[in-house]
């Protein structure tokens, strides 16, 4: 299982089926909350993950195709779109540092 | 970050693979939904029975949606499997199946433009490491030119009238579903489907092309709101609103906002995930809507893209806002007493509660269809 350290998180990929819906909604409330980290939050279609992200978030429903298009990622799956223990558990990572695994 | 709650990803290959070709079609119409937009609202207002009749401004509802809607489809398509200059052979091969059919060619679209650009595709791979330096330039251009205006010859003496012809079946089998009331059976397949996160797939891939070919013909379609009506959802997350295990009551006013409001359905899944039996609901919600819909007459004329009750007044034609708020409202209703009878009025709250947690499984949703 791949993993990085809270410090070398630059990239955040949010995706979804089409990158057009809720993974706009989830990167905007990931952008707000990490506003005062270095963190870039994007959003793309779960199909297109890009070389350079460090840790892809998706919904566990889409989490098999996020682990065959980016095999090498930290990919953290959630389960409910609003307070998904998993995201949270991202988000305080990143503030306080520590270790994100997948 | 494998827990009970958040388990460790198993998910069955075939399930990703139908959710990929799926996601690949809806690909192509997603990044389009604006020009659809624009132009079922063009046609709303301008055609002799819309809001303000215009004859000048009503030619542009025939060649967009004949020709520019296609092509864009094409565009994109061809985007997607080799870039940019995939994208331009795609809209020139796309212009064959628009010229050689009669209605319009989404699923020809659909067709053409990723299969130019793969031909292409093929092409590049071998002149590229055959052009002589400073002649890059002359082969790309001329390559593309010829591979996109083949296609496009392809396309209006083979594909177009294939196409023509099995787009005109699936016509057909939809009006005889219709007429013969089992049209709300497709919830059956839609509701779970939805679930699965192949929601675009199924609206995007499937129906939008479908109903927009409905449209040129009847004005309006119905196949627009199989799938986006946010009425089963609502009625759902309203049931976990008031019967829901206590740990989740607090965020479902949020949820129904983004869902109802926004018309992000994919909020409301996981909590059919977290109960799979909860899909009943939806599944009765949705069949409920869609036979208000066909007692009503109701369609709408573009696609309701995101699922939100204000996309769907604005896409309604004028004079069918009864036909579709009763649908809406009737499946936000039974979706309402289904879900809440199964979770069971709010009874035995501590129970629920630990429930929440542990039926946090994401599969079982197929064997409950």
């Amino acid at each position: 299982m791949p993993s990085i350290d809270s410090k070398d998180i630059h990239k955040i990929i949010v995706a979804c089926d089409a990158g057009m819906g809720s993974s706009v909604m989830l990167a905007t409330q990931l952008r707000k909350q990490l506003k005062s980290h270095h963190v870039q939050v994007e959003h793309t279609p779960v199909n297109s993950i890009p070389a350079d992200a460090d840790v892809v978030l998706c919904h566990a429903g889409l989490a098999a195709r996020a682990r065959a298009g980016a095999p090498d990622k930290v990919l953290i799956s959630f389960q409910v779109f609003i307070g998904d223990p998993a995201v949270t558990r991202l988000i305080n990572t990143i503030k306080n540092g520590g270790t994100v695994d997948a | 970050m494998s827990t009970d709650y958040t388990p460790t990803v198993t998910g069955t290959g075939v399930k990703a693979k139908i959710q990929r070709f799926g996601g690949y079609l809806a690909g192509m119409i997603m990044p389009n939904i604006g020009a659809f937009i624009a132009w079922g609202l063009i046609t709303a207002l301008f055609i002799p029975t819309g809001w303000v009749p215009n004859e000048s401004l009503a030619a542009l509802v025939g060649p967009m949606i004949t020709t520019l809607l296609p092509v864009l489809i094409g565009y994109t398509g061809g985007r997607m499997v080799h870039g940019q200059r995939g994208a331009v052979v795609g809209a020139v091969a796309t212009m064959g199946v628009v010229v050689g059919a009669e209605n319009p060619m989404f699923l020809g679209a659909m067709i053409m433009g990723p299969l130019a650009a793969f031909l292409l595709k093929l092409v590049d791979g071998f002149t590229s490491e055959r052009t002589k330096a400073g002649f890059e330039m002359l082969v790309d251009n001329f390559t593309a030119g010829i591979v996109g205006g083949a296609m496009a010859l392809v396309g209006v003496w083979g594909v177009g009238p294939v196409v023509s012809a099995v787009t005109t079946a699936a016509g057909n089998a939809v009006g005889w579903l219709v007429e013969s009331n089992l049209l709300p059976l497709a919830s059956i397949l839609i509701e779970p489907a939805k679930v699965l996160f192949l929601n675009n797939a199924i609206n995007h891939g499937v129906l939008t092309p479908l109903g927009a070919n409905e449209v040129t013909q009847f004005g309006k379609s119905i196949l627009f709101m199989l799938e986006s009506n946010p009425g089963p959802g609502l009625g759902l997350l309203l049931a976990y609103l008031f019967f829901g295990p206590r740990l989740l009551r607090p965020s479902a006013p949020a949820a129904i906002i983004i869902h109802f409001l926004g018309g992000i359905h994919e909020i409301y899944f996981p909590y059919v995930l977290m109960k799979p039996r909860l899909i009943l609901a939806v599944i009765a919600g949705g069949a409920t809507g869609i036979l208000v819909f066909i007692m009503t007459g109701a369609g709408l004329v573009s696609a309701a893209s995101p699922g939100s009750i204000f996309a769907y007044l604005a896409v309604t034609p004028k004079g069918g806002w009864f036909g579709v708020l009763a649908g809406i409202f009737a499946a936000t209703a039974v979706s309402f007493a289904v879900a809440s009878v199964l979770l069971g009025f709010g009874r035995g709250g501590e129970e629920g509660e630990q429930e929440s947690v542990v039926e946090s499984e994401s599969a079982p949703v197929v064997k409950e269809a």
